[in-house]
């Protein structure tokens, strides 16, 4: 099968990459055992669960250049389908996983069919206000808790591998931990298969991209699919994560910024972006937030910095931390 | 049978008449030469033909099929490749991936992809330029990127869009030895616009000359610069008199 010869192949990486991606891929996998405070444990947490998200964003916003900031939606729906059929029917998390990530693709489908007439800042706010309109209608929906949201129920019999809920963190970080690196794998097929090709040739040139026989609109919405993938099923395992889910939380458009934000700071349409741009976003926002949150007078002013170094790296450097890597090693080579 | 049937074709953009019942048939084999003055309609033509935009009046028939109606990326598929006059290729890409773009039309294999696009670059005699970026190459090699992915999609018939503007020329020279054996190495028929004369002169079987979104003249390329009409396009009316008034004396 090439597609998984694909996934696997990372001979177009240079050197330097592959053994700082090693490096800290033995961090990861020894980070449990390290000596650490359960706060840093949820950050490492947080900072796997937006790697992920970051990743499916990018394969949209990044290697297809159309800025999608209504993802949350889909986490919602991810989170919901989990939510809801645990408490009603007792499904496991393994059952309705696939089929929250089967309904929010299948809603993709649906929101991203028309959406993708649309282009540029059009397309952007487009898909805000799709993501809004859900988030509405779920708050009114009184199957799915309303406003209030949903509550899961504690199943007992810890560790319990089926519902996904466990008394310490390191369970829920190796979890997550093989779905990263799944996720990574995945991302890696994505850019040596024909459609990563195709959509990185739309991104910069629609009409040429149609000259070589691509239906445009197609692969974008192939694309838009993909991410959303990536994102429901996060948005699944926040459910169990979290024990707690409403809209305000799950599907605002604070979180679509944000899992935008990841791929945009870090480098979007690089492999490493959206990993890049977590690993400084996310202990900036639990750390800062923390600790801004307890001096009067100074909670909110972590948002004032996420915004100002946002629009520092949109101004300065469009590509993303990674863009000042690839620009020092295009230096090099001269 | 025609390859390319090209039937009456009128395009308007509200008032604008930019083609006016334009009619050509293209052959297999064929290098035809779309002439004209600027502003004449030849870039709209050529939209008009490879499904950019919709006509307005008439139709286009490929290989016997009527693309009138298709999108432009299914005229593609039919074997119909155009090029644009500034082609701007993925800045993510390099150069050897932008040419592997055009050979995915054919296959959804990377490695087969990776394979036609080295050939057409090799074809081109750019095979060095693979690794490298777009925008670390000259104009003339762009250019030939731009036609290696056109070839690299395996088409019947390529749709030149000036091809040779901004080239000097020794490089024009180069890209017409280029183009000659991208049409008897690979038999693909070529139709060409320019409005600098000499390349398409040196390379047409038959010439089409285009004024103000009309056809004014089509034959032999020696023939068609004597005729009075397509002087006319090109140097203005009072040229054309002075000649007549020069005849006389």
């Amino acid at each position: 099968m090439e597609a998984v010869k694909n996934a696997f192949d990372f001979a177009d990486m240079p050197k330097s990459e592959l053994t700082i991606a090693g490096l800290g891929m033995a961090f990861l996998l020894l980070f449990p055992v390290l000596p650490h405070s359960s706060f840093a444990m949820a950050t490492m947490i947080q900072f796997l669960m937006f790697s992920l998200y970051g990743m499916g964003w990018n394969l949209i916003g990044g290697y297809g250049g159309q800025v999608d900031l209504g993802k949350a939606q889909y986490v919602g729906i991810g989170a919901y389908t989990t939510a809801v059929m645990m408490i009603r029917w007792d499904v496991p998390f393994w059952i309705s996983t696939p089929i929250g990530l089967a309904l929010a693709v299948g809603w993709s489908f649906i929101i991203g069919y028309p959406l993708f007439r649309l282009k540029g800042h059009y397309f952007a706010i487009a898909t805000i206000a799709t993501s809004l309109v859900l988030k509405d209608l779920f708050e009114v929906w009184d199957f799915v808790g309303g406003a209030r949201g949903l509550e899961l129920p504690l199943k007992g019999d810890f560790p319990n591998w089926l519902y996904l809920q466990f008394r310490e963190d390191y369970y829920y970080f190796y979890i997550l931990l093989g779905l990263f690196v799944l996720g990574l794998l995945v991302v890696n097929g994505f850019r040596h298969s024909r459609l990563g090709y195709q959509l990185r040739a739309i991104k910069d040139n629609e009409d040429v991209a149609k000259s070589l026989g691509i239906d445009a609109h197609w692969s974008k919405i192939k694309a838009y699919a993909l991410a959303t993938a990536y994102v429901a099923v996060v948005g699944s395992f926040h459910a169990c994560y979290n024990f707690n889910i409403e809209p305000e939380d799950i599907m605002s458009l604070d979180l679509s910024v944000l899992i935008a934000m990841m791929a945009m700071l870090g480098g979007a349409g690089s492999m490493w972006g959206p990993i890049i741009g977590a690993s400084i976003l996310v202990p900036m926002k639990s750390y800062l937030g923390d600790w801004l949150g307890g001096q009067a007078g100074l909670a909110g002013l972590d948002l004032l910095l996420y915004g100002g170094i946002i629009m520092f790296i949109a101004a300065a450097q469009p590509r993303g931390v990674y863009g000042i890597v690839e620009a020092v090693r295009a230096r090099r080579r001269k | 049978m025609a390859l390319l049937a090209v039937n009456q074709v009128s395009k308007h953009f509200g008032g604008l008449v930019a083609n006016h019942e334009v009619s050509f048939d293209l052959y297999e084999g064929d290098v035809l030469g779309l002439i004209g003055p600027n502003g004449a309609g030849k870039t709209t033509l050529f939209n008009c033909i490879a499904g950019f935009y919709p006509l307005t009046h008439g139709s286009v028939t490929f290989g016997g099929k009527d693309i009138t109606n298709l999108k432009d990326f299914q005229i593609a598929r039919l074997g119909l490749a155009r090029t644009f006059q500034i082609f701007q290729a993925s800045g993510d890409l390099t150069v050897a991936e932008n040419v592997m773009v055009g050979s995915f039309m054919r296959t959804r294999s990377r490695s087969l992809a990776r394979k036609s696009a080295e050939g057409c670059l090799d074809f081109l005699g750019i095979a060095d330029t693979g690794g490298a970026m777009m925008t670390e190459l000259p104009v003339a090699a762009q250019k030939r990127v731009a036609l290696a992915t056109a070839l690299a999609s395996d088409p019947k018939l390529m749709l030149l869009d000036e091809v040779g503007a901004g080239l000097n020329p020794s490089e024009i020279e180069g890209l017409i030895e280029i183009l000659k054996r991208i049409h008897s190495e690979r038999s693909i028929s070529l139709l060409l616009t320019e409005h600098v004369l000499e390349m398409v002169m040196a390379m047409s079987h038959r010439v089409i000359v285009l004024e103000s979104g009309k056809k004014i003249a089509e034959g032999e390329p020696a023939e068609v610069v004597k005729d009075p009409e397509v002087v006319k396009a090109y140097l203005g009316d009072h040229f054309v008199k002075r000649r007549e008034e020069d005849g006389d004396a």
